[in-house]
């Protein structure tokens, strides 16, 4: 399994998406953002965008006030993981249009359902973005 | 600017609110939006949870109404907050027949249960009507709950149908099929292993979707089974061209780069299946030349595809000019100012030096960048490659970096981590002792608390064993020198208790050895140690013992024995402890300085931890005491099982202290009658509450003939020999690089291994010395210290350079390369270890790794299993001992009465009882000494009175 968590935190470190691709109880979810936002808030923009944390990396990314945070294990690719992070923006962005965190606060549904058509069970399965959006985008005119 | 597009939203937002979201939704999700600290953020969400409990507890919500609920739920507990009392209701939305509330419906369960859940019961029926329907977004709603919810037992439930699935007409449905069939293999690999066909079909689907989805299952199966799948080498290779060829819908490509995650994908799978394998890696070295010339490298797509390429380069059977290739792309990595491309060119580095060691020397003042680099992230990562460059000539640089790096910081997994690498490298490739010594100390003193506590015995037994060379002078500057830096430590506040245990023992052994300190100033030194660590009891054992022997030395070299008012109040404090074993070394201590120095000189003999004990299995040397007996008119000997009428014997020797208490002890305790009349059976049953359990064994210590010293050994059982024996083998031959013992190549090149080594490190030793020496003066000239440490590192930078300051070294500096080659020739040739090497390894050079695994197969036996062993005897018999007390902290406490009696010979653990009872039976007519004894145990036991251990008079009595 690649992919452990994903995760959207803004810079407040505030939780703005939250998926875990195994179970981790409330308070070990909760434990574990705060460590990791802490983290990468403290590094600039020259240094790696991948972090060790516990037996975790971490590889994030930030797009102005908002920071993904892909936890994932010691086999993958980390470059390949912050493209797969840019990916996801790029969907986001040609689904909402201009994609800021708000869009993402106030569809969180969407934004997960997204994630649903990208990652399974810690993997990357789909990264064409036609495939990906239009599952909503028949949900959106149906309803 | 940003804010302007706030409020537009906001505005397009609120006008949505008729049919989407509810003002207070809105409202909501601002508030939560605007907080500035995690306070204000938890008083909204609380004041969220209670309206939402009132509203959904209401009958008549309506169901759009439900919806945002539901999200409103999602929120709080994405926010840390616990919301449980809602979970019935995203189930009950699943049942919905509405797409849109269905899914998020599921989305809801997903993301609040896992799979063990009791109200996952409650889903399994509707996902099993869902996995039926028409619509095929219904089922793909269904399948990614499947692949979240579904645990081992309700797998057979939806088997069938996504089975069923797999041939869906739409793409979607069959690619989340894959991955639905993918997580029942996952959780439980066996319910699903004739269906496993079904993967290899999928790879062939006509959509690259599904085929790309199917390479997730097919890669966890090949690094399982690697060779199962060999067959489908050429059309993963086939894949991979067709994708690199752009023949895959444009929608895959992701900046200009054709599908590059699945071609990633396909080259992890790839990696796998040419390892090691000449002749399915041949297949792939074509399209692997032409990934890597195609690439490009500007973008970071392109330079992650690169990497992949590299990685996969150097896991299979290596190509000369593909090695190539992914050496060029490294340096670029490495040249790059993006932090990043270095970090993966660190990491490929570390990949391709196992083939190609000699790459790495192009790139060293690359790589001492990174590891100066005040990104930690980069730092580590050239760690790590410095680990896997590690040989004898580069360990000390390495190591102090290490060490360096491990102080300053905090983060405790890193920290255990990067801590048993170092002493991982100093086991293997130590210099010398003293240095040995003195990485061990600093790994010690800043986590110890974090290392393996064999690491400890590791050390203890070096510094008694020494080199292994027969010369005693450098052992015992060696010890001196470890004693001296243990009396300056040992006053530092806050020591780990492992590297405490270490400093008592080696000050006890050798602190007054070499004349240089005092009795009275260790055994201060030693008492303050257990002030300041007045809670540890472990280190107080070893203290207490040390003191013991400090003592006994001063007593058997003739000199009177001051026991400072310190010791005296803590061996006070001891005998009143409430831990046994403290209470019984402080009686023994007691017990030992108030024998003459003969005696002393015999239970507690000068440096002979490393002396082989040699047991008497057959008490031969009673003999003629035996003869002399029967000629007096003695019965003779009767043995036990016969006298008994019992035959198992196997069980009387069995470990199982258990069984054999109930089965023979008891019996054998009644030849003696004590005179104490009523009472002694239900003593002797009831004797758990009793703490006296010290008195015995000193009798049957002490009343052995004075010539043999080794009491306690000797009068063991057969079972404690044979222990005993295989220990010694252990210990009788210097190795100090244990960390790795591997059974495969043990015998092969035992000992001849064993004196090789040796050479190399006493060659490089003097040669090495010099260049840290060097390193740390070039510290004032900026400019050339990097170079220094590259060469330090690397072995030979830019050759000029090295002759300039090290020229002085440079006969030593081939005479250890030689010594190397020697070792790796042997290695080779002698030893098929475990690790894959490539066949065509290149001549030995500066960056071998030969020499892995030469040390890693040195020590044939694993010491500390066999002192498990002999840790499980003593625990019996000291259980047996003190007759069921209880035992704090046993097995910390056992593991010092293993050291104690293997290695120092200190006569002073307790034999079981049932020796002494052997003894007894042997010499049924030895008079009225032992018997007067047993009647005063006898007594003492039913009084419950602890004796006063200092009665001179009942050792004078069983001595003479």
């Amino acid at each position: 399994m690649g992919i452990r968590f994903i995760l959207m935190v803004n810079k407040q470190g505030q939780t703005r998406l939250a998926q875990y691709y195994e179970y981790l109880t409330l308070e070990e979810r909760r434990a574990l953002e705060g460590e990791i936002v802490r983290k990468c808030l403290a590094r600039n923009e020259q240094q790696c965008s991948f972090v060790e944390h516990r037996n975790y990396k971490i590889v994030y990314r930030r797009y102005a006030s908002l920071f993904f945070l892909v936890g994932v294990d010691n086999e993958e690719n980390e470059l390949a993981i912050l493209e797969f992070i840019h990916l996801l923006v790029e969907t986001m962005d040609r689904h909402f249009g201009n994609v800021c965190e708000l869009d993402i606060m106030f569809h969180l549904e969407k934004a997960h359902f997204m994630l649903e058509e990208m990652v399974m069970n810690g993997c990357i399965v789909e990264t064409s973005k036609a495939n990906i959006l239009s599952p909503i985008q028949l949900m959106d005119k149906a309803s | 600017m940003e804010q302007l597009k706030t409020i537009g939203r906001e505005l397009a937002m609120s006008s949505q609110g008729g049919f989407g979201q509810s003002k207070e939704f809105l409202d909501l999700i601002k508030s939560i939006g605007e907080t500035r600290s995690k306070a204000e953020e938890d008083r909204i969400v609380l004041r969220e949870i209670d309206t939402l409990k009132a509203r959904l507890s209401s009958p008549n919500t309506p169901k759009f109404k439900l919806k945002e609920y539901l999200m409103r739920l999602i929120y709080v507990e994405m926010l840390g907050h616990d919301a449980s009392f809602g979970y019935i209701h995203a189930v009950k939305m699943t049942h919905d027949e509405s797409l849109s509330l269905k899914r998020t419906g599921y989305l809801a369960v997903t993301l609040f249960l896992n799979e063990d859940h009791d109200l996952i019961i409650l889903i399994v029926n509707t996902i099993q009507k869902d996995l039926k329907s028409d619509n095929y977004l219904v089922v793909c709603a269904a399948l990614n709950a499947v692949c979240r919810l579904i645990n081992e037992e309700t797998i057979p439930a939806v088997l069938p149908q996504v089975v069923e699935l797999l041939g869906h007409q739409k793409e979607a449905v069959r690619k989340k099929a894959v991955m639905a069939l993918h997580r029942f293999y996952q959780r439980s690999p066996g319910s699903v292993s004739h269906l496993i066909s079904n993967f290899r079909k999928r790879l062939c689907d006509n959509d690259p979707g599904v085929m790309a989805a199917s390479l997730c299952p097919l890669f966890d199966l090949i690094v399982i089974d690697v060779n199962s799948y060999k067959d489908l080498t050429v059309s993963f290779v086939n894949i991979l061209k067709q994708v690199a060829e752009r023949r895959l819908p444009k929608s895959y490509d992701y900046h200009q780069m054709p599908a590059p995650f699945i071609q990633i994908k396909l080259l992890k799978i790839l990696s796998l299946l040419g390892n090691g394998d000449k002749k399915s890696s041949e297949q792939m070295y074509t399209i692997l030349g032409d990934i890597i010339r195609k690439c490009d490298s500007d973008s970071n797509i392109g330079n992650a595809v690169l990497y992949e390429c590299i990685c996969c380069v150097s896991s299979i059977h290596p190509n000369p000019k593909l090695l190539e290739s992914a050496a060029d792309t490294i340096s670029k990595f490495l040249k790059s100012d993006s932090h990043n491309l270095k970090y993966l060119g660190i990491d490929a580095l570390g990949r391709l030096i196992r083939i190609s060691p000699e790459i790495a020397e192009q790139h060293q003042l690359a790589v001492i960048d990174c590891l100066e680099d005040p990104d930690d992230t980069l730092k580590r990562k050239t760690f790590d490659l410095l680990y896997k460059m590690t040989k004898s000539s580069n360990v000390e640089v390495i190591v102090d970096r290490m060490i360096d790096y491990m102080i300053s910081i905090n983060d405790h997994h890193y920290k255990t981590e990067i801590a048993s690498r170092c002493v991982e490298l100093a086991e293997q490739f130590a210099p010398s002792n003293q240095w040995f010594i003195q990485t061990m100390n600093k790994v010690f003193e800043h986590a110890g608390d974090l290392v393996n506590p064999k690491v400890a015995h590791n050390l203890m037994r070096l510094i008694a064993e020494g080199f292994g060379e027969d010369d005693d002078t450098a052992d015992s500057q060696l010890r001196s020198s470890a004693v001296e830096s243990y009396l300056r430590i040992i006053g530092e506040p806050k020591l780990p208790s492992n590297f405490l245990q270490v400093i008592c023992w080696v000050l006890g052994e050798y602190g007054t050895a070499d004349g240089k300190y005092s009795a009275s100033y260790i055994t201060g030194k030693l008492c303050d140690a257990t002030e300041a660590h007045s809670t540890d009891d472990t280190v107080k054992a070893y203290a207490v013992t040390a003191l013991m022997k400090i003592y006994s030395f001063e007593i058997a070299a003739g000199r009177k024995v001051d026991m400072l008012p310190e010791c005296q109040s803590l061996i006070e404090e001891l005998l009143a402890s409430s831990s046994t074993d403290l209470q019984q070394r402080a009686y023994e201590l007691q017990a030992v300085i108030c024998l003459d120095a003969r005696a002393v000189e015999n239970i507690m003999p000068m440096d002979a931890n490393c002396e082989d004990i040699e047991i008497d299995k057959n008490l031969s040397f009673l003999d003629a005491y035996v003869q002399e007996s029967l000629e007096k008119g003695a019965q003779p000997y009767i043995p036990e099982d016969v006298r008994s009428g019992l035959s198992n014997i196997s069980n009387f020797r069995s470990q199982d202290h258990e069984s054999s208490t109930h089965a023979l002890r008891f019996e054998a305790y009644e030849l003696p009658k004590p005179s104490v009349p009523s009472k002694v059976p239900s003593v002797l049953s009831s004797s758990a509450e009793l703490v006296p359990i010290t008195q015995p064994s000193y009798v049957a210590e002490v009343h052995q003939p004075a010539s043999s010293a080794l009491t306690v050994s000797s009068s063991g059982s057969s079972e404690l020999k044979l222990r005993l024996e295989g220990v010694q083998k252990k210990w009788g031959r210097p190795a100090f690089s244990s960390t790795t013992p591997s059974p495969s190549s043990s015998d092969t090149f035992g000992s001849n291994n064993g004196t090789t080594q040796h050479e190399s490190i006493s060659s490089t030793k003097s040669k090495v010395h010099n260049v840290s020496y060097d390193s740390r003066k070039q510290q004032t000239e900026v400019s050339s210290e990097k170079k220094k440490l590259a060469a330090s590192l690397f072995g030979g930078a830019s050759k000029s350079d090295r002759k300039q300051s090290y020229s002085g070294q440079k006969v030593s500096k081939t005479n250890s390369h030689a010594s190397d080659k020697s070792i790796i020739a042997e290695a080779t040739s002698s030893s098929d270890t475990a690790a894959v090497r490539p066949t065509s390894q290149p001549p030995p050079d500066l960056l071998d790794l030969g020499e892995q695994t030469v040390t890693s197969s040195a020590p044939s036996v694993d010491p500390f299993k066999q002192l498990e062993g002999l840790l499980n005897l003593t625990q019996d018999t000291t259980n047996l001992s003190s007759s069921g007390v209880s035992m704090p902290d046993a097995p910390d406490l056992m593991s010092i009465y293993a050291d104690m009696s293997s290695s120092s010979q200190s006569t002073t653990v307790a034999p079981p009882p049932n020796v002494t009872k052997a003894h007894l039976a042997k010499q049924p007519s030895k008079g009225s000494n032992v018997q007067e004894f047993l009647e005063k145990d006898a007594l003492v036991r039913q009084v419950g009175v602890t004796p006063s251990g200092q009665n001179p008079n009942l050792f004078k009595d069983l001595l003479d």
